[in-house]
């Protein structure tokens, strides 16, 4: 038991020294730009650490949430990155309800006009192809232009000889474009296929939470797929099998360790070791020609 | 100087004798009751003897048995604190009959000052203003013809009062015989001394008083004033100082009057003359205090002149070292008094067990008190546990620094009035300092 406890003292009713209203902007500015608090454990982080720490609470070992730009500068050379597709867009042609304005959020929000990053860099000095999602983009769903953008780069590596190295992180195909987006599953498989077809690598890692048409399509397709620890990674979402099943799911299903165990996927990598591991996959599966 | 001193008190006074005598290398002794056996006092001191059993006339009033204790010990001076034998001047005459030095007024001045009628007459003729009034009135019908030239309402005061007991108000004649009687018995049982004189009352008054420190070399120095006219029946319960209400060209004069009335009466020690402050500010003499006042730390805050040890060197024939012009008040002090009563019942007296106590701390934070956990207030004493007092370079900040030790105080085991103070400082009255002595009353009314 607490001897002394905070409920014991009483606030004193003395006003804000020196000033009539008590000022509020400049406290919450500061945190935003320079403070990170963990979600899990609440420790208070510098944001300029964060990479150093591999985006990973060095108390509570809690993955924190990484915008696809902050992965590509954490993950690749600096300086070698080339983005192709840059300037693709999204269309609302549905005219979905709330969608313009939706995208428009998400645009603004991200800084990004779409929710996946591709392109070419070198990881610890072995080149690549590259895509990586951005969960802050509408949740990194799939709609046409990020299905478009992953077939391209898969068709410029396939063009160029290089291998790919994706990141998923998403909540499936995006309703708002309907049709349109779940024809994006079928046109990256064909280009996967036609990747592998050529001889080429394509290495996967599976980030929190990657589900819906994604895992249905290029997510699972690599030829070595990884995953960050605890990830959630399924097609249909826990809640909704359960409803349909009506069973109780076991302990830890759809998550990374329970995929591993069940053979879905290859290997389990912390992000400190990323890195290192995928720039070994590549330089094994290196061609002669690029040498 | 004493090597060994005897302490006739017990609570926060006598701890904070206890303290002085430490830090000067003194040997103290103290006296107790059987109630006060775990009492902080009797812990801390050197040594420690009961003198007899719970309620004070047997124990802290019991003259024989204290004097006994002092030449038993070998002690060579006893401080009395304030309240019980303080301003008892047969104590200090017994005292001085046994050799042993009394930590007060000498007994003459005690006798005059602790005479209320005398001392105003004393300090009529000293040229110090007194209270419009009449000499003491033997008879009902003696006080009739005085009220008439003094007018109604008036004040029905006993010779020997203290403490406020032995005070009618007279609103008009009518009241005047049942209030002169009841005045009368209550003045008799209490200080032994029927006698009664009256004076005009006056209203909307600030009670304020000068701190006085002499010596034996005829130094006189006055350590300014204390605002203490926050008062629930006759009882002080926040002082402070300096106070709002006086400026300094008024201070100037209470300053100037004080010196000449302890001149007059050749004091000696600390002492405190207070006088009623009206609306016009004029001033009036109401009484001489010989002794330590409770409320003597604001002074120490505000000056930084620790008054119970230069009690104890004046006494054994030290000269003071500070002169009148050295004493430079730039600080505010703000005491609280903390009593184990019950606000919500009328303000009752609370006893019980400590079973947790946190003392607030920081800069210029003081708690004067013999509490500690574990400690169980006895029935049988007066029923103030602490003090809390704060200074700082401002009245505000002062205000902002007892709020905040308020707040943070815990006493539990016992109900206290620490909230009734958080309150009071937030009142328009107290922040504009214009509270006077009838405050409290007229609010609660």
């Amino acid at each position: 038991m607490r001897l002394i406890s905070k409920e014991m003292f009483k606030k004193p009713n003395n006003r804000l020294e020196g000033e009539l209203e008590p000022s509020k902007h400049v406290h919450a500015a500061v945190q935003e730009s320079v403070a990170y608090t963990c979600p899990e454990c609440k420790t208070a982080l510098e944001k300029e650490t964060l990479p150093e720490l591999d985006y990973m609470c060095p108390r509570c070992g809690a993955l924190f949430i990484m915008a696809a730009r902050e992965r590509l500068e954490w993950l690749v050379d600096e300086g070698t990155f080339h983005e192709l597709d840059a300037a693709l867009e999204p269309l609302d042609r549905l005219q979905f309800p709330e969608y313009a304005a939706k995208l428009k959020k998400a645009q603004r929000d991200s800084g990004e006009p779409e929710g996946v990053l591709t392109g070419t860099a070198t990881i610890d000095g072995e080149p690549c192809a590259l895509f990586i999602m951005n969960s802050t983009f509408i949740m990194g769903s799939m709609g046409a232009v990020v299905g478009e953008k992953i077939t391209r780069l898969f068709e410029y590596a396939t063009a160029n000889g290089l291998s790919v190295i994706g990141y998923t992180v998403s909540g499936g195909a995006r309703i708002q474009e309907g049709m349109f987006s779940l024809m994006q599953m079928a046109k990256t498989s064909g280009a996967v296929l036609r990747h592998g077809e050529a001889g080429l690598f394509y290495g996967v890692v599976l980030t929190h939470p990657t589900t819906g048409g994604v895992v249905a399509s290029f997510a699972m397709e690599g030829d070595v797929i990884l995953a960050e620890p605890k990830a959630l990674i399924g097609f249909a979402g826990p809640r909704v099998i359960e409803q349909t099943m009506r069973q109780k799911l076991p302990e830890g299903f759809q998550r990374a360790e329970f995929l591993l165990d069940k053979g879905f996927i290859d290997r389990i990598v912390p992000r400190k070791d990323q890195k290192r591991e995928l720039a070994q996959l590549l330089a094994m599966h290196r061609r002669d020609s690029t040498r | 100087m004493f090597s060994k001193i005897l302490i006739a008190n017990r609570g926060e006074i006598a701890i904070r004798v206890i303290r002085a005598c430490k830090e000067m290398g003194v040997a103290t002794v103290a006296v107790f009751s059987e109630a006060d056996k775990d009492a902080l006092h009797v812990s801390l001191a050197d040594e420690s003897y009961c003198i007899g059993p719970g309620p004070a006339p047997k124990s802290y009033l019991n003259m024989p048995a204290i004097i006994m204790v002092a030449k038993s010990c070998g002690v060579q001076a006893i401080h009395p604190g304030y309240g019980l034998l303080s301003e008892n001047s047969t104590f200090a005459k017994l005292c001085e009959d046994n050799g042993i030095c009394f930590i007060g007024a000498p007994c003459e001045v005690m006798e005059k000052m602790g005479d209320k009628d005398a001392a105003r007459r004393t300090m009529r003729d000293a040229g110090v203003p007194v209270i419009p009034g009449c000499d003491l009135v033997p008879t009902i019908e003696d006080a009739k013809r005085e009220a008439e030239s003094i007018g109604y309402p008036l004040l029905i005061k006993a010779r020997a009062g203290g403490g406020g007991r032995g005070i009618r108000r007279v609103n008009k004649e009518e009241e005047l015989a049942p209030a002169f009687q009841s005045a009368a018995a209550e003045a008799q049982s209490a200080f032994g001394d029927g006698a009664l004189y009256m004076e005009k009352l006056l209203t909307h008054v600030k009670h304020i008083e000068m701190q006085l420190l002499c010596d034996k070399f005829g130094n006189v120095l006055c350590l300014g004033e204390r605002d203490c006219s926050m008062q629930r029946k006759n009882q002080k319960i926040l002082e402070e100082s300096p106070a709002v209400c006086v400026t300094p060209e008024l201070r100037a004069k209470l300053t100037e009057a004080t010196i000449r009335a302890a001149k007059t009466v050749n004091y000696l020690g600390a002492g405190t003359i207070e006088y009623l402050l009206t609306d016009d500010r004029q001033f009036y003499f109401m009484e001489m205090n010989t002794r330590l006042q409770v409320e003597h730390p604001v002074t120490e805050m505000v000056t930084g002149i620790d008054l119970v040890k230069w009690q104890i060197r004046i006494a054994s024939d030290q000269m003071l070292d500070i002169m009148q012009e050295d004493v430079n008040i730039d600080r505010h002090a703000i005491e609280c008094r903390i009593n184990a009563e019950d606000p919500a019942h009328g303000f009752r007296p609370s006893c019980g067990q400590i079973s947790l106590l946190h003392v607030p701390g920081g800069p210029w934070v003081r708690f004067d008190t013999a509490l500690y956990q574990g400690y169980t207030i006895p029935p049988f004493y007066d029923s103030m546990i602490a003090k809390l007092i704060v200074s700082a370079r401002t009245r505000a900040e002062a205000i902002r620094k007892m709020q905040a030790a308020l707040c943070e105080m815990v006493v539990e085991g016992v109900e206290h009035n620490a909230q009734t103070h958080i309150d009071l400082l937030n009142e328009p009255a107290f922040l504009d300092g214009t509270y006077t002595t009838d405050y409290l009353a007229n609010r609660n009314a």
